[in-house]
């Protein structure tokens, strides 16, 4: 197959290797380039991301591509050759394919089933098409993987249920409230989790957003941030009524909310379902509020916990996932094997002879009137300017094979000709 | 004909009913989508049924008691694929079409029986009380349905259990929709359905109410009813009171339109 696939990952080398290189490479274009100009690399991928570094390369030499892509990158890192050797990883051919399925699909994450890879190796694509360093095996190969990345969103839940805090809360508002607009969002006090809870929320498209703190200055200063409204602490309880989900995380030592403040709430909404998130630590609303019907009271741990779980739900679902790459990786094989040039010669020919058959066959009308001699020459002659068409080409292309590196054009024949929709409805 | 195409209605709710039951233990959505349309053309097989059984007999389709239990088994089913479209709350099919699919078995008994309606009930103020309070207790059905949901989605979500099944169960707040929108028109219908019953019972029997016990079943669950839409409107009740006492609600309904005429002698059971 000719395909190498280098890289290092969150799993093979620290943070600040990855770092190094990652900014080498922030020139995503110029690193592309030089990569594709090493001699005997025909076609050239590279992503970066903060989590790992991967070049995919298709060539007709593989043993002195590896050497020097591993030159380049060395010099690219500024790395020592026991750095490397230690965090660089080699794939080749089948074993490239597979990685880079992997990859897209978000099974190599650093958090299972992550969608973000997806997006990132698509731009990186675009990228390299714009730069014109991938050809017709890379593009068939980077396409098969979005979409192997595709059958393994849908076809199983890797990518399912939140795996954060912050996101689980989201996912139980969408629980208890379903839609999340028209809904209005409390935030008391202001701690990272909780901020970055109620981002998530304010993304989803809530619609109004408080946030009430003990120094009104922070609380303006977050409620510019998520265009929402700032309000002095002495209203919590009148703020209380008026909210569908109440975020709290105040650094006070004891409750501030407690079970008659949420009745007193519940009553003047009108015992509309109210969510509240417990992120404070020590707490800050009375577990007993909990209890109250039409009131969900979460904390930290049951959020963690919900996100624990889900991540282990993910890690189950990711043996589906190595199937339906498995499944892809044969396709993108068989594909591929399709690339050898005596097959496609004779597919060639045989689809010119029925396009052949086919025009006689629609033909017999008029043609049944000449003489047999006539319709023998007629025949013949088309039979030979077909076979002056393909002559050329076909000589080439065996001569191409002989000195290796005929998977592009044959990939083109192949699809010039519609020979792959053929073996599609075959 | 008509026989047809009651097999075929009966055929696709048995369908409808087999695949929300997959889809309930594999907890995909997916699945329950496709329930959802095999349960439409069950719907539109069942509505031609009815339509033509109504230009063949010449008569309102809604009188004898199997016919009435295959129009409640279509007012339900019909209702619930209106909700469905506002909201998106497919599993709540899972319950709708088993309970469609033993109405229409049971209404399959005599179904083909040439039923000639009394002459004394042919008018149309029977047709139109019938079909109303049929409906009204359409309506309730469903509000107990989703109400039996909600009542299990708020377990899991009080327990802070998230599994697949909880995930699988619509949202809490379209569930309490549904209810609250049912339970208002079941108790419309259902008092104009009783309206024109007093009023035709007037011009048959000369009184409104003969203390017969399938009246007394019907007026006390309609206080039921009356009582639910009070609190609900009034008081502000939501959630988990409303879910049980529409629950309790329809469970006398049910009694007063089924049980009434299997345990009790009643001038009402035609």
């Amino acid at each position: 197959m000719k395909i190498v696939l280098l890289g290092m990952n969150h799993k093979t080398a620290p943070l600040e290797l990855r770092e190094r290189l990652s900014i080498a490479c922030d020139d995503e274009r110029g690193t592309v380039r030089d990569v594709k100009n090493i001699p005997h690399i025909k076609e050239a991928f590279c992503v970066s991301t903060c989590n790992r570094v991967e070049v995919l390369v298709h060539t007709d030499d593989v043993n002195s591509a590896v050497a020097r892509l591993k030159n380049l990158i060395y010099s690219l890192g500024n790395l020592t050759v026991k750095e490397m050797a230690a965090c660089l990883y080699t794939y080749r051919d089948e074993d490239a394919v597979r990685h880079l399925f992997k990859v897209a699909s978000g099974i190599d994450s650093l958090i299972m089933g992550e969608p973000q890879i997806l997006g990132q190796v698509k731009e990186a694509y675009r990228l390299c098409v714009e730069e014109k360093v991938t050809g017709v095996i890379l593009n068939k190969l980077l396409h098969h993987a979005f979409r192997t990345a595709k059958r393994v969103r849908t076809e199983t839940a890797i990518s399912a249920n939140a795996v954060s805090v912050g996101y689980a809360a989201v996912e139980l508002s969408k629980k208890i409230f379903g839609s999340l607009e028209e809904k209005s969002v409390l935030l008391v006090g202001a701690g990272e989790m909780a901020e970055l809870a109620a981002r998530h929320l304010v993304e989803r498209g809530v619609n109004e957003f408080t946030v009430i703190n003990r120094t009104y200055d922070k609380a303006l200063r977050l409620a510019g941030e998520f265009r929402g409204k700032a309000a002095p602490f002495d209203v919590l309880e009148e703020q209380l009524g008026k909210s569908d989900i109440v975020i709290s995380s105040t650094g006070a030592p004891g409750f501030i909310i407690d079970r008659t403040m949420i009745e007193k709430a519940l009553r003047r909404r009108k015992n509309r379902l109210l969510f509240l998130i417990d992120i404070a630590l020590p707490r800050d609303i009375n577990p007993d509020a909990g209890e109250i019907d039409n009131v969900y009271l979460y904390n930290i741990d049951d959020l963690q916990n919900i996100a624990d779980r889900n991540l282990k739900n993910r890690r189950e679902e990711a043996d589906k996932a190595r199937r339906i790459i498995d499944e892809e990786v044969g396709n993108f094989q068989r594909w591929h094997a399709t690339l050898q040039v005596v097959p496609t010669i004779i597919e060639l020919r045989s689809k010119i002879d029925d396009i052949t058959k086919g025009e006689f066959t629609r033909s017999i009308s008029w043609m049944r009137e000449l003489r047999e001699e006539e319709r023998f020459h007629i025949e013949a002659l088309v039979q030979s300017v077909i076979n002056k068409i393909l002559h050329l080409p076909v000589t080439n292309l065996k001569e191409i094979s002989e000195n290796g590196g005929s998977d592009q054009y044959v990939a083109v024949v192949r699809e010039l000709f519609g020979l792959e929709k053929d073996r599609h409805l075959k | 004909m008509v026989a047809i195409l009651f097999k075929c209605a009966l055929a696709a709710y048995l369908a409808s009913t087999a695949i929300y039951a997959a889809s309930l233990a594999v907890r995909r959505i997916a699945v329950a989508k496709a329930a959802t349309w095999v349960l439409m053309s069950a719907f539109a097989l069942h509505t031609i049924f009815i339509a033509f059984r109504w230009v063949e007999t010449g008569q309102s389709p809604v009188i004898s008691s199997s016919e009435a239990v295959s129009f409640v088994a279509w007012a339900i089913v019909g209702l619930y694929l209106a909700f469905q479209i506002r909201t998106k709350t497919r599993v709540l099919g899972a319950f709708v079409a088993p309970i469609a699919l033993i109405l229409v078995i049971g209404s399959s008994a005599d179904i083909v029986d040439n039923f000639r309606t009394p002459e004394m009930l042919n008018t149309s103020w029977v047709t139109i009380h019938v079909i109303l309070s049929l409906a009204g207790g359409a309506f309730f059905a469903l509000a107990c349905v989703s109400a039996f949901i909600y009542l299990v989605q708020d377990k899991y979500l009080k327990k802070r259990k998230i599994d697949s099944m909880s995930r699988f169960l619509p949202p809490l707040r379209d569930l309490d929709r549904i209810n609250h929108i049912s339970v208002i028109w079941g108790f419309m219908l259902l008092t104009a359905g009783i309206v024109a019953g007093v009023v035709w019972a007037r011009t048959v029997w000369g009184t409104e109410l003969q203390g017969d016990p399938k009246q007394v079943a019907t007026l006390v669950s309609w206080l039921m009813c009356a009582l639910l839409v009070h609190q609900r409107l009034a008081i502000g009740w939501k959630g988990k009171k409303a879910a049980f006492l529409s629950i309790g609600a329809f469970v006398f309904l049910l009694f007063a339109f089924v049980g009434v005429n299997l345990l009790f002698a009643t001038v009402h059971s035609f």
